[in-house]
């Protein structure tokens, strides 16, 4: 614990804790945010009676909420100094020494990555007990006698289709995942650089040289974040156009996003240029519902924690222009590096497993 | 985080390393890999499968281990224990959910179905 935290006790219940009797216990948040949970779930019960939607419910579940937020902000605002200098530390153990929020951190990210998990054991459960949609393709036109596995044309046959089969078909298609990939590896490094500027000892170097470093590393990052989801989004429902050049045989062409090619949660019609038997003309239709939702689900999420972290990164980077970070309140970036890191961590896997495999 | 990776500064050399491994990843579903797969008596799309998961542990350690400093750092060990707590309920739903197969109930070998030790 901090040698000056008496300079830090506050007596007001909006402030932070006496921190002179150790760790906080005395918080009445608690209490209201468990009231807040109990409306909460009680009313959003109430919400989907029987698949019918009952509005009157609405407005208390929106109370809930309410409470539950306002019982954050003032727990929240209880534990914190917001001086930028006092970080309460840990007393117990095992974590005796370390930074509260920091151990805090790392159990959020640790309950992210059982959320993950959850999508990834789906994933390949599905993925094992679902044949490929080209697995049953490659089976033939049924026939009652000589080929009774085989498929029918405009008969829809549930398999799964990897949203590989579509990135994965040519450079073209995997670019927007490639350059995500390497966009997210470069902001983590760019965040680690913002951490490492704010963190230089005071007096080696000057102020403004730290101030213009960190926001634009920290900016660096923001832009890398948004790109990301820029190319998501041009992956999924935009699509782009591939101009022709001469010089290395390239040929105009279009290539379309997931959305336009029908890889779609609700298709239960699902048609790939490549599921047509040559002799007949016959097309193989394929319920995909499975593999497009997973494939939706998990990426999804990830997106949205990317979206998450440019809120966190442009409030950062705004903090950075107003020159608020030096080596006490670094730590600050530290700790939101860890979630950026994480969300870096998360694509590393998904990368493979849902784009290119 | 000051440390030193071959002489060269410890973020550097992790971001370089990334750099390379997400490339060969990206070559490697672009390559053609059907005569090396068929020379060892697989798929290439099993071949494919091993680079893929054989580069995302390195990737995942070095993020973990060099950007998230849970090597080299005082508290480094305690968090990697902190990080490492889950393992055991990510095993369990690897294991017994993601690589279960929906007839493992009969499909299994009969040695291990219910009822049936085999021996």
């Amino acid at each position: 614990m901090s040698a000056d935290y008496h300079d830090h006790d506050h007596p007001s219940p909006w402030g932070p804790h006496d921190w002179g009797h150790g760790a906080p216990h005395n918080s009445w948040s608690p209490l209201v945010m468990s009231i807040g949970i109990g409306i909460f779930l009680m009313t959003f019960g109430g919400l989907f009676t029987f698949s019918e939607f009952d509005m009157w419910y609405l407005p208390l579940v929106i109370v809930g909420i309410a409470v539950i937020g306002a019982g954050l902000f003032v727990w929240w605002r209880q534990d914190m100094s917001f001086d930028g200098t006092y970080e309460p530390m840990s007393a117990g153990v095992p974590f005796k020494n370390i930074q509260i929020r920091k151990v805090g951190m790392w159990v959020f990210l640790m309950s992210e990555m059982m959320i993950f998990s959850s999508l990834f054991s789906t994933y390949m459960r599905y993925r094992q007990g679902i044949p490929r949609c080209d697995t049953v393709f490659n089976r033939g036109l049924f026939d009652p006698v000589t080929n009774p596995d085989g498929w029918q044309d405009g008969v829809a046959v549930t398999c799964f289709e990897p949203a590989s089969h579509l990135i994965a078909s040519s450079w073209w298609h995997i670019a927007p995942g490639a350059i995500n990939t390497f966009a997210l590896i470069i902001s983590s490094f760019t965040i680690v650089q913002a951490l490492r500027w704010a963190h230089k000892p005071v007096g080696s170097v000057d102020e403004e040289v730290r101030r213009k470093r960190v926001y634009r590393y920290l900016g660096a990052t923001t832009i890398l974040a948004s790109l990301f989801l820029t190319l998501k989004m041009i992956e999924w429902f935009i699509g782009f156009h591939v101009p022709a050049i001469d010089l290395i045989g390239l040929h105009e062409h279009e290539i379309h996003s997931l959305y336009s090619e029908g890889y779609l949660i609700n298709n239960d019609h699902y048609q790939h240029h490549d599921y047509v038997d040559e002799a007949t003309g016959a097309h193989m239709v394929a319920n995909i519902q499975v593999s497009a939702t997973l494939f939706y689900v998990t990426t999804g999420t990830h997106g949205l924690h990317v979206l998450v972290g440019i809120i966190g990164l442009a409030y950062l980077t705004f903090k950075a222009w107003t020159g608020a970070y030096n080596p006490q309140s670094a730590v600050s970036i530290e700790y939101f590096g860890l979630y950026w890191h994480f969300v870096d961590l998360v694509w590393v896997l998904v990368f493979p497993f849902f784009y290119l495999y | 985080m000051s440390h030193k990776i071959m002489g060269i500064d410890a973020y550097w050399m992790n971001f370089y390393g990334l750099m390379i491994l997400t490339l060969i990843e990206v070559l490697a579903v672009g390559a053609n890999l059907g005569p090396t797969a068929e020379g060892i008596g697989m798929t290439e799309r099993q071949i494919t499968l091993w680079i893929l998961t054989i580069i995302a542990v390195p990737k995942f350690i070095m993020i973990a281990a060099i950007f998230m400093h849970l090597w080299g750092e005082n508290d480094s060990g305690i968090l990697t224990l902190t990080a490492l707590f889950p393992a055991f309920f990510i095993i369990i739903m690897v294991l017994f959910i993601g690589l279960t197969h929906p007839d493992a109930g009969i499909g299994l070998p009969d040695w291990c179905r219910p009822g049936n030790y085999g021996l």
